[in-house]
C-alpha cells in the first residue's frame, strides 16, 4: 500500500442508514477500527474519517453512522443532505429493516431532488445463516428494482465484504456522470399551482 | 338511514413539514435575504416559521393541526423580511385541498409562483338578477327592459394590510364594448358585508318576441322563460368586483371578482345566487412574463387526512374484533396484529389504535400481548425492541401521546440554558480549528450533560403512569424471556427512555415543542453531543463490562461521565418509573400545563363605553385554572379556576367586529371574551376549553351567542346582564376525559380507512391463510415441511384462527365502505349548487364529500 499523498485530496460524504438494531454501527466500526463490537449502544450519530485508498486512488472517507430508529426520522434529512453517498443496511434476519429500505431509498431522492444517486443495498448479517428471512434472491430483486448494487456482508469476525461495501460506494460516487444540475434532475411538478 | 346523515362528521388534519428552500432570487441590492416561510389556510396565516439567512435556506420545521373550516387553498408563502415586522413576498405554492392526498407524506420539490395582489383571493359574494320591464306612463313609447342586479352580502373576504372596508364595483359589460358600471356603499370593518343594493342597467334594443321565437325553436325543455337579449348592442357579462376602499391613500385593493356570462340566456326566476370570487384575470397579462422566472422551489411533505366519522354504532362489530386482540389466541391471528401486516408505514397504525385502546383502557394489555409476540422472536436480547415494530411503535405513540408534559418539564430548562449560554462544546480535533480549546469544551459539554442527567434521573416522580404501567410489563416480558439476563431488566426501558424518548427531544428540540427558537450549526452540533452522551449514559446500566468508546474523541468524554455514581442514578430512576406500583406518581401535585400562547381579550372590568379595550395577553391553561398575564413568565393578572368556567362558544364576529373570537362565561353570566390570532388556534383552544368545561357539573345549558353591549345582548335584545342565554349550549363528545382529547369514533374511522386502503393486501393474506390452513387439514404432519417450502414468507401460527379472523376484517370493512358510499350519494343528491356551502365556481364542492374516505389514501 503506498502512502497516503498530503495533497488536496477528494473527500467523499458517506452515510450509513437503515432501521435500528441492523448493524450500521458493527459495519461501521469493523471498516474504521477492525473489531466487531459485540456491546449495543443504539447511535445517535456518530462520526469518523480516514484517509483510504480505493482503486489505487486516495481519498478522504467522512462517514457518518445514524440512528435507526424512527423517532429520528424527523432528523435524517439534515445529514441527507449533506451525504455525498448512501449505505443502505438492512438485517437479513428482520423482515421488517427489509422493506423500510424503499423508504430510505425515496426520502434520499427526494431531498436530493434526483432520479438517481449513489447508494448501496447492504444485506448484513448473513453469518446468521439458520436465521435468515430475507433471501439473497429478495434483496437482489430489491436492488434491481430501486436501480442499485448490492451486497453481502458481515460484521463478525472474520468480516465479509465490509472493506468492499464502502469502497463499492467511493467507486459509484466516482464513476456517476459529471454533477450536472439539470442531468437527472426530478421533472418539476407543475400540479395544483395557481 | 337519512337520520345518520345529519351525523356524519368530517375531520380533516393536516401535518406539513417544511424542509428547505433553494436557488431563491438574491435581492436586489445584494445585502443578504433574512428568509422565514409562512402557512396559510386560504388568505389566513396560521404558522410562521423563524428567519434564516441563506438563499438556499434548510429550514426543517413542522406544524401540525386540526382543519376547523372548510378551505380551499394551503398555501406556504416564502418571505424575505426586510426589516422588523415588514417583509417582502419572494414566492408561494398554493395547493387546492383536493390534491394534497395526492401527495400524501411525501417529499416533493415545488416551484415558487409569483405572488401578486390579484391573485390573492377568497370569499365569496350573494347575488340576484333578472331582466324588469318598465312600462312608462306615457303609453306611446315602447315598454323598456332594465337588468336588475341585487347585491346582497358578500362572506370570508381577505383582509388587506389589516383591514376590510369592502365595496362592490358591478359593471356590465355590453358587446360593442361599453361599459357601465355602478359603486356599492362602502362598509366599515368587516369581512362579511351586507350590502342589500339594487343596481340598474339599461338593455337596448331588448325584443321580447324574438326571444320567444328562440325559445320556441329551441324547444328548451325548461320550464323557466328564457329571455335572449339579441345583438346590438348586447349585454355580454356581469362584473362584480370587491374592492377594499384605502380611503384614496392608495389604490383600492382588490379583494376578487366574479363574472357572469350572460350571453344566451338570462333567467326570469333566478333564485340568489352564491358565488366564488376568483383573481383579476385581465391583469395576469403585464405579470405573465414574470411567470417564467425562477424562483426557486421549496420541498415540503405533507401529511393529509379527511376521515368520515360516521355514527358511533357504525363502528360496533369493527371495535369489538380490535378489542378482542388483547385476548386472542394467537395474538398473531388478531385484528391489531393483522393491521400491523398490512399497513406500510406501522407507525400509521399505531397512531389511531394506540388512542383507541386508551380509550378503553386497554392499551397496557395490548403491549403486553404484543410484546409477548415479539420477545419470543428475538434472536440477541442485545437488540430487543430496537426495530421498528408494531409493539415498540404503539410505546412510542403512547409516550408521544401521555408524555409531551413530562418532556418539557424535565428538559426545557436546561435545553433553554444550552440555546441562551451558546457555549461552545466540540471535542472532536478534526472538527476544531484551534486544538487548545479542546480542554474548556469538554467542561463546558460536561457541564450541560450533569444539568441533563440530573433533570431526567430526578424526575422519576414525575413520569405519568400509563408509560410507568407500560414500561413495568415491558420489563415483566423481557425477563420472562430471558431469565437470568440483569441487563436486560435495564436495557428494555432505557431503549424506550433514553433512545426514544429524551434523546431525540435533546436532539430536535424544536420539533418536541420545546423552543421555537433557531438553533445554529454550532448549537445543534452541541444538542448532538448532548444528546449521544445522555443516550450511552442510560444505555450503560446494561452492558456487562465496560463499554468500547466508538469514536476515539469521545473516550474523555466517557471517562470522566461513566461513573458508579452515575450508572447507580440510572438503575435507579429505571427501576421507579417500571415500578409495578408506584404511591405518588397519581397524584398531581403540580398542574399540569395543557396549553400556553397569546391572544387577546378584552377588559373584563369594563366602563359601560369602553369598547375597544383590546389588549394582548399570554394565557395559560393548567389542569387546575386558566390565567393570563402581561407577558410570558410573568404573575397572573386574572386567574379562573376550571371550576368557574361555566361555558366556551364562540362569538359572533359582528359583535365586536372581529374575527376568531371566543368567550368564557364565569359565574353571574360574566364572559371573558377573546380572540385567537387565527382560525386554528381558536379551534385548539375552544376545543380544548369546551372539553373542560364538560366534566364542569355547573356547566350552562344556554349561552348567549353575542356580547353584551350597550346594555342589551346583541343576539336577544334582552337588557338584562344577567338574563339567561338564547341558544343551547354546544353539544360536545361524551364520556373523554380531561386531559386527553380521546375520539375514539374518529380513531376507529382512520383504523377502517387503513384497512380499506390495503384491502388487496388483506385478501392476499386471507388466500395465503387459506392456503395454509388447507394444506394443514390434509395433510397434518407435512405442515412443517410444507410451510418451510414454500417461499411465501407470512407463516401463519394459527391458519384457522387468523383465516376467521381475516374474513371478519373483510365483511366489517366491505360493510363500512358501502356505508359511506351510500352516504356520499345522498350528501351529493342533497347539494344544491348556488348555496352558501356549494357556491358556483368553487370545483371541490362535490370533491369534498367524494375524497378521502372512500380512496386509498396511501399506496406505497
Amino acid at each position: 500500500m503506498s502512502k497516503p499523498p498530503n495533497e488536496n485530496l477528494p473527500a467523499y460524504k458517506l452515510v450509513v442508514v437503515g432501521d435500528g438494531g441492523v448493524g450500521k454501527s458493527a459495519l461501521t466500526i469493523q471498516f474504521f477500527q477492525k473489531l466487531f463490537v459485540t456491546d449495543y449502544d443504539p447511535t445517535i450519530e456518530d462520526s469518523y474519517i480516514q484517509h483510504t485508498e480505493v482503486d489505487g486512488k486516495w481519498c478522504i472517507l467522512d462517514v457518518l453512522d445514524t440512528a435507526g430508529q424512527e423517532e429520528f426520522s424527523a432528523m435524517r434529512e439534515q445529514y441527507m443532505r449533506k451525504g455525498d453517498g448512501f449505505l443502505l443496511v438492512y438485517s437479513v434476519t428482520d423482515k421488517q429493516s427489509y422493506e423500510n429500505i424503499v423508504n430510505f431509498h425515496t426520502q434520499i431522492l427526494r431531498v436530493k431532488d434526483r432520479d438517481v444517486y449513489p447508494m448501496l443495498l447492504v444485506a448484513n448479517k448473513v453469518d446468521l445463516v439458520h436465521l435468515r428471512k430475507v433471501t439473497e434472491e429478495q434483496g437482489r430483486e430489491l436492488a434491481h428494482r430501486l436501480g442499485i448494487p448490492y451486497i453481502e456482508t458481515s460484521a463478525k469476525d472474520p468480516p465479509l465484504n465490509v472493506d468492499a461495501a464502502f469502497q463499492e460506494v467511493v467507486r459509484i460516487i466516482r464513476n456517476q456522470p459529471a454533477f450536472d444540475l439539470e442531468k437527472g434532475r426530478r421533472g418539476r411538478r407543475r400540479c395544483c399551482i395557481v | 338511514m337519512a337520520d345518520d346523515e345529519e351525523s356524519v362528521r368530517v375531520e380533516e388534519r393536516v401535518k406539513i413539514k417544511i424542509g428547505e428552500a433553494k436557488n431563491l432570487p438574491r435581492r436586489s441590492h445584494g445585502s443578504d435575504a433574512n428568509i422565514f416561510c409562512t402557512v396559510s389556510l386560504d388568505q389566513e396565516e396560521i404558522y410562521r416559521t423563524s428567519i434564516i439567512s441563506d438563499l438556499s435556506p434548510y429550514i426543517g420545521e413542522e406544524y401540525e393541526f386540526e382543519v376547523p373550516r372548510l378551505f380551499r387553498f394551503l398555501s406556504v408563502y416564502v418571505r424575505d423580511n426586510v426589516g422588523p415586522g415588514t417583509s417582502r413576498v419572494i414566492g408561494k405554492v398554493a395547493l387546492r385541498r383536493q390534491h394534497l392526498s395526492n401527495i400524501h407524506d411525501m417529499d416533493h420539490w415545488f416551484p415558487l409562483r409569483p405572488v401578486d395582489a390579484d391573485s390573492e383571493v377568497q370569499g365569496k359574494v350573494h347575488l340576484e338578477f333578472k331582466v324588469e320591464t318598465i312600462v312608462p306612463n306615457n303609453s306611446s313609447s315602447e315598454p323598456k327592459h332594465r337588468l336588475s342586479v341585487r347585491l346582497i352580502e358578500c362572506a370570508e373576504l381577505s383582509v388587506k394590510n389589516g383591514a376590510c372596508d369592502p365595496y362592490a364595483v358591478v359593471s356590465l359589460l355590453y358587446s360593442n364594448g361599453r361599459v357601465s358600471s355602478k359603486k356599492s356603499r362602502i362598509k366599515k370593518k368587516t369581512t362579511s358585508p351586507v350590502f342589500d343594493e339594487c343596481f340598474f342597467f339599461d338593455l337596448p334594443d331588448f325584443d321580447r318576441e324574438d326571444l320567444r321565437a328562440s325559445v320556441r325553436s329551441k324547444a328548451s325543455t325548461s320550464t323557466s322563460q328564457l329571455y335572449q337579449l339579441r345583438d346590438s348592442p348586447e349585454a355580454v357579462e356581469l362584473q362584480v368586483a370587491i374592492r377594499h376602499d384605502t380611503a384614496g391613500t392608495t389604490e383600492a385593493a382588490f379583494l376578487g371578482e366574479v363574472k357572469i356570462n350572460l350571453q344566451g340566456l338570462l333567467s326570469m326566476d333566478q333564485k340568489p345566487i352564491w358565488y366564488l370570487l376568483n383573481p383579476r384575470e385581465g391583469a395576469r397579462s403585464p405579470t405573465a412574463a414574470s411567470q417564467n422566472i425562477d424562483l426557486g422551489s421549496i420541498r415540503l411533505r405533507i401529511h393529509y387526512t379527511a376521515d368520515h366519522v360516521l355514527p358511533s354504532a357504525a363502528y360496533s362489530s369493527l371495535r369489538d374484533l380490535l378489542l378482542a386482540s388483547v385476548t386472542a389466541q394467537p395474538v398473531s391471528s388478531s385484528a391489531v396484529f393483522l393491521l400491523g401486516e398490512i399497513v406500510g408505514a406501522k407507525l400509521d397504525a399505531a397512531q389511531p389504535l394506540v388512542r383507541f385502546f386508551m380509550h378503553h383502557e386497554k392499551l397496557v394489555p395490548l403491549i403486553k400481548v404484543l410484546a409477548t409476540h415479539e420477545t419470543a422472536r428475538v434472536i440477541d436480547p442485545n437488540t430487543i425492541f430496537r426495530g421498528n415494530s408494531l409493539a415498540t411503535k404503539l410505546v412510542d405513540e403512547l409516550m408521544k401521546v401521555s408524555g409531551p408534559h413530562y418532556l418539557r418539564s424535565t428538559l426545557k430548562p436546561v435545553i433553554d440554558a444550552v440555546l441562551s449560554e451558546k457555549k461552545p462544546c466540540e471535542v472532536d480535533p478534526v472538527r476544531l480549528k484551534n486544538p487548545a480549546e479542546a480542554a474548556a469544551n469538554l467542561e463546558n459539554l460536561l457541564g450541560y450533560v450533569r444539568q441533563v442527567f440530573k433533570a431526567i434521573t430526578s424526575s422519576a416522580l414525575q413520569c405519568p403512569a400509563l408509560m410507568c404501567e407500560a414500561f413495568h410489563q415491558l420489563q415483566q416480558v423481557a425477563c420472562s424471556f430471558f431469565k437470568g439476563n440483569n441487563e436486560v431488566r435495564y436495557s428494555v426501558i432505557s431503549g424506550f427512555i433514553f433512545l426514544r424518548f429524551f434523546a431525540p427531544a435533546i436532539l430536535g428540540p424544536r420539533l418536541f415543542d420545546l423552543t421555537t427558537e433557531t438553533i445554529d450549526a454550532q448549537t445543534h452540533r452541541t444538542l448532538t453531543l448532548i444528546s449521544k452522551t445522555v443516550q450511552s449514559l442510560g444505555n450503560l446500566v446494561s452492558c456487562k463490562e465496560r463499554q468500547t468508546v466508538k469514536e476515539d474523541y469521545m473516550q474523555p468524554v466517557h471517562s470522566l461521565c461513566y461513573t458508579e455514581d452515575h450508572i447507580k442514578a440510572v438503575r435507579q430512576f429505571l427501576e421507579i418509573i417500571s415500578a409495578s406500583s408506584n404511591p405518588d406518581k397519581h397524584v398531581m401535585a403540580e398542574p399540569v400545563m395543557l396549553k400556553e400562547g397569546m391572544l387577546i381579550k378584552r377588559a373584563q372590568g369594563r366602563k359601560k363605553f369602553g369598547r375597544k379595550n383590546f389588549k394582548k395577553r399570554f394565557f395559560k391553561l393548567t389542569t387546575q385554572d386558566l390565567s393570563y398575564s402581561e407577558k410570558k413568565g410573568e404573575p397572573p393578572l386574572f386567574c379562573i379556576p376550571l371550576s368557574d368556567i361555566l361555558a366556551v362558544e364562540r362569538l359572533q364576529e359582528d359583535s365586536f367586529k372581529k374575527k376568531n373570537m371566543f368567550q368564557i362565561v364565569q359565574p353571574n353570566g360574566r364572559a371573558l371574551y377573546v380572540q385567537a390570532s387565527n382560525c386554528v388556534a381558536e379551534k385548539e383552544w375552544v376545543d380544548l376549553l369546551t372539553k373542560i368545561c364538560q366534566t364542569n357539573k355547573q356547566r350552562l345549558k344556554h349561552y348567549h351567542p353575542a356580547a353584551y353591549l350597550n346594555s342589551n345582548w346583541l343576539c336577544c335584545r334582552q337588557t338584562r346582564e344577567d338574563a339567561e342565554g338564547c341558544r343551547d349550549v354546544t353539544s360536545g363528545l361524551q364520556g373523554a376525559g380531561l386531559q386527553l382529547s380521546l375520539d375514539p369514533d374518529r380513531e376507529l374511522e382512520r383504523i377502517h380507512s387503513l384497512f380499506a386502503a390495503h384491502m388487496n393486501k388483506l385478501e392476499a393474506l386471507k388466500a395465503a391463510c387459506e392456503h395454509q390452513s388447507y394444506a394443514g387439514e390434509n395433510t397434518e404432519s407435512t405442515t412443517n415441511n410444507i410451510s418451510a417450502n414454500t417461499s411465501l414468507p407470512p407463516l401463519f401460527e394459527d391458519a384457522r384462527s387468523c383465516f376467521n379472523t381475516l374474513r371478519a376484517l373483510k365483511e366489517i370493512t366491505l360493510k363500512l365502505v358501502q356505508r359511506h358510499r351510500s352516504h356520499l350519494n345522498s350528501a351529493q343528491s342533497r347539494t344544491q349548487l348556488g348555496t352558501i356551502h356549494a357556491p358556483i365556481g368553487d370545483d371541490n364542492y362535490l370533491l369534498l364529500t367524494t375524497r378521502a374516505s372512500l380512496l386509498p389514501d396511501r399506496q406505497i
